[in-house]
């Protein structure tokens, strides 16, 4: 970013004061302080449920704070609805998108335009997209609907949508949590184009690096209450992380243990996506005893359907998996589950635990089935409850209420109670995908430190990770996986972030 | 999401969980609305509330003859209840209880009659019941093998079965002169009467021990779905299709034994209106929208097994007085009109139980906010 650092910020595009907001007595903000200036692109950092969100939502009009108070180039305010807060010239992108999945582009920028007049022509909004798209690197088209179009699109049209609409400060929720590493390179240059043009962005993450790469200042929060605000010039990884966490993280160091046993061998499989076109092709992977095998690559090339073939969810066309001696090609989910397969599906709430039901039902998703928690048909709730509060304390899963929905749980909270229940059956192969993607620094680190003593116990992991320094950290042998066909398999020594950005990229060794 | 009147503002937020006070509160206000909502339309038809209230809980529950004719009605509604309530809790959507009912009620006056008096009176009634079940069961699996297998829609397939199963009733009764009907009575079409000895036994009047059926398969319902792997199975299903793959569960065939189970709880039902009440098979009689009415008593018991009874033993009460209104000159629609408002107001009720509204002044300092839910 050495060329293009804009001119010294100036002037307040917008100022929080003392902001609070309690929901139903958990206190989301606590008193928080916040300042944006035209032409910056502030980060606010902080690990899951410390208060971004909700601090942001209080800008966009989405939420009334309790208390505090809303400037806007100098003015108070009194922001009622996201509506009045559009009209003052501020627009959030959620986390969740809010598009109308049927409506194309176009529909949806206009979608609750009060300017946008029955007769406004279709040519014209076509033109006034492509111009904005092509200035800030925001290319769609405007006829898609979309549904069809990838997530990082959709992210461009509530970006686009926002900029119609004249928007000055734009918030943008967690916008990298969805996109690949490529699609965040993108992103920040648009951010970097917006603000040179004198809008103020504020940015939602908890990354440090994309903090450390595209954000001018930084305001750091943690259990809800500001923690710190600095320039980024200022500001070095450490001292974030240890702002953000509260305390010093330590580094894991993996020993090694001598790998066993092959334990799961994928021979030559070859399996259809959900479009019916070959998703993986002739995949060769073998996984030793006690041996943490990385699969690398950009998302969407392969590596769910890998899992998925793995674990039964999907019929392979061609090939063979055999697991501990036994011929599991055929076999059903429940076969493999109880010769000891485990799985950590990269899709948490709604393929790793059914969401709206107790922790304790989904921590015995697979446990149900045997005595202590059942006998023949008869479930013992008792024993599924006592069982629930061991693996709470043993994995340090919080934030548990008793018959509460699981989904209300943090996400790393979340994946430590998978991680629970899969660990606990004692399985010989756990396929583990995206294992950390969306958590913060504190769970990702614990989550790692579970899969390496995993290991250690003898567990042969066959890791599906999208994040390099995962995969660098954790494996022993990285496998890089190509539109579905693996491009080369390296040990962990002759492994660099460079090479394997290459060939995860299709360029193989000799054609760099 | 938030709305600006004045110098006031209602903010609407999701509540995760609503508390132990809202959710008795929000079924009770909601009766409570759907009977000041029923009163005022009484009021503007020019009728006397208060009278036709009055009536209708003394026509419906006073006496033994209101009574036990209430938890007649209220029997077979309580079957076709649970059977909405099984597959609902699914979230899988049996539209079909009518039709299974319907058939139900086909299978056992068949049985019925096929044994006349050759088996006695037990074994014969325990023969029709059982083949009111399965007919239920039977039908459902109509359309629940090509949910199950082919994904195809169960509310449409359901749906159109009920019309399949209404036919086949007409038929054999008023378009064939089949086993069913009774030759003797060629201008005015009837079905033929089981033997004496096929009839439920009686318990107070003309109530019958099918009432107690009912409230056994209430029992063996909740303990079901709430303490066996089967009832496990099902909740994970329901929420998420694919933690249930996931986990091992075989999602096609849950979805398989779900929808027979319901329809056989709605078959059941039919066959017990046969073998308590009709003693036939009364196409007019099997025809008032027993299972319909069903799906209403199940979103109103909120999908509860236990609440499926009072819900039940309400919405009979009101067909139970719908005549004696009418004796009155208060016409019995309004039963059906205060059926639908109840409904209406449950839904309501519902949305209130999952979102809290806030009212706030939006002038003055902050932090001078009230409150009120
Ligand atoms: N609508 C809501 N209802 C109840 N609690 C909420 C709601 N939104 C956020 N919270 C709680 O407030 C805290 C902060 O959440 P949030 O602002 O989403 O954090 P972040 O975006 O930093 O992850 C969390 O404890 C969360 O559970
Ligand atoms: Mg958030």
């Amino acid at each position: 970013m050495a060329e293009s650092v804009p001119e010294v910020p100036s002037g307040e595009a917008a100022r929080l004061a003392g902001i609070t907001k309690h929901f139903f007595g958990v206190a989301a903000n606590e008193d928080v302080d916040f300042d944006l200036r035209w032409g910056e692109i502030h980060a606010l950092l902080g690990e899951n449920g410390a208060g971004k969100s909700t601090l942001c939502s209080v800008l966009a009009g989405l939420y009334h704070p309790d208390s505090g108070e809303i400037h806007l180039d100098g003015d108070r305010v009194d922001l009622g609805s996201p509506h009045q807060a559009l009209d003052h010239g501020v627009g959030m992108v959620y986390q969740h998108f809010r598009l109308v999945d049927r409506f194309t582009v176009a529909e949806n920028l206009t979608l609750g335009h009060p300017e946008t007049g029955f007769f406004t022509s279709r040519r014209s909004l076509e033109r006034q997209v492509g111009e904005l798209g092509r200035r800030y690197g925001l290319e769609v088209s405007p006829q898609a609907a979309v549904w069809q179009l990838s997530v990082g699109e959709q992210q461009r049209v509530e970006i686009l949508k926002l900029l119609y609409r004249g928007v000055r400060i734009l918030i943008l929720d967690e916008p990298t949590a969805v996109l690949t590493p490529q699609e965040s390179q993108n992103l920040f240059g648009t951010l970097r184009a917006l603000a040179d043009d004198g809008r103020a962005i504020i940015f939602v993450t908890h990354k440090l690096d994309e903090v450390m790469a595209v954000a001018d200042r930084v305001t750091v929060l943690r259990d809800g209450r500001k923690v710190g605000a600095m320039p980024t010039s200022e500001a070095d990884p450490a001292t974030l992380a240890r702002l953000m966490v509260g305390r010093d993280l330590s580094v894991t160091e993996r020993p090694r243990t001598a790998p066993g046993e092959p334990v799961l061998s994928i021979k030559g499989v070859t399996a259809e996506g959900d479009r019916g076109l070959e998703a993986i092709r002739d995949v060769e992977i073998e996984v030793r005893a006690s041996q943490i095998v990385g699969v690398a690559g950009v998302a969407g090339n392969g590596q769910r359907e890998l899992a998925e073939v793995v674990t039964g969810l999907r019929r392979p066309k061609r090939g063979q998996i055999i697991m501990g001696g036994v011929d599991i090609t055929r076999s059903t989910t429940l076969e493999r589950i109880k010769l000891g397969l485990g799985f950590v599906p990269e899709d948490r709430m709604r393929t790793g635990m059914a969401g709206g039901l107790p922790l304790a039902a989904n921590l015995a998703l697979k446990a149900y089935r045997q005595p202590p928690l059942s006998k023949g048909p008869v479930l013992s709730k008792q024993a599924m409850e006592d069982r629930a509060r061991t693996l709470e304390k043993q994995f340090d899963i919080r934030g548990v209420r008793g018959a509460l929905p699981t989904s209300l749980l943090s996400g790393g909270n979340i994946q430590r109670a998978i991680l629970a229940r899969e660990l606990s059956a004692r399985p010989r192969v756990l396929v583990a995908a995206a294992p950390t993607r969306g958590l913060d620094v504190a769970a990702i680190q614990a989550i790692r430190q579970l899969l390496i003593e995993e290991a250690d116990a003898g567990t042969a992991i066959l890791m599906i990770s999208e994040d390099l320094e995962e995969i660098l950290d954790l494996s022993d042998e990285v496998i890089v996986l190509y539109e579905g066909q693996v491009m080369d398999r390296l040990p962990r020594d002759r492994a660099d972030p460079d090479l394997l950005g290459m060939l995860m990229a299709g360029r193989g060794v000799d054609a760099a | 999401m938030s709305l600006s009147l004045g110098s006031r503002r209602l903010t609407v937020e999701s509540r995760p969980v609503p508390s132990r006070l809202v959710r008795f509160l929000a079924p009770t206000f909601s009766v409570a609305l759907a009977f000041v909502i029923g009163a005022l339309i009484l009021v503007a038809t020019g009728q006397d509330p208060l009278l036709a209230y009055t009536e209708m809980i003394r026509k419906g529950f006073v006496g033994r003859l209101a009574l036990t004719g209430t938890l007649i009605i209220a029997t077979p509604l309580i079957f076709t209840g649970l059977a909405a309530v099984v597959s609902f809790r699914m979230k899988v959507w049996n539209i079909g209880a009518e039709g299974q009912f319907i058939l139900g009620a086909v299978a056992s006056s068949g049985v019925g009659l096929w044994v006349g008096d050759q088996v006695g009176g037990p074994l014969g009634i325990v023969l029709m019941l059982v083949a009111g079940a399965l007919a239920g069961a039977l039908f459902a699996a109509l359309a629940a093998l090509p949910r199950a297998y082919l994904n195809t829609d169960e509310v449409i397939s359901t749906l159109m079965l009920n019309f399949v199963a209404l036919g086949i009733m007409n038929y054999l009764i008023f378009s064939s002169f089949s086993f069913w009907r009774d030759p003797g009575r060629a201008t005015f079409p009837v079905g033929k009467f089981v033997e004496d000895v096929l009839f439920l036994p009686r318990m107070v009047g003309r109530l019958h021990v099918g009432l107690i059926i009912a409230l056994a398969f209430t029992v063996v319902i909740w303990w079901a779905l709430r303490y066996t792997k089967w009832g496990f199975e099902l909740m994970v299903t329901g929420d998420s299709p694919r933690a249930a793959l996931y986990s091992g569960m075989r999602v096609d065939r849950k979805i398989l034994s779900v929808l027979m189970v319901s329809g056989a709880l709605a078959g059941l039902g039919g066959g017990i209106e046969v073998g308590g009440v009709l003693h036939n098979l009364d196409p007019r009689a099997l025809s008032l929208g027993v299972g319909f009415t069903g799906i209403v008593v199940a979103a109103l018991a909120r999908l509860s097994p236990f609440g499926v009874i009072p819900v039940a033993i309400l919405v009979a009460s009101f067909s139970n007085a719908a005549p004696g209104l009418q004796v009155l000159g208060i016409p019995s629609e309004i039963v059906i009109l205060l059926e639908g408002i109840l409904f209406l107001c449950i839904v309501a009720g519902e949305w209130f139980l999952r979102n809290a509204i806030r009212v706030e002044r939006t002038a003055g300092p902050a932090g001078a906010e009230a409150p009120a839910s």
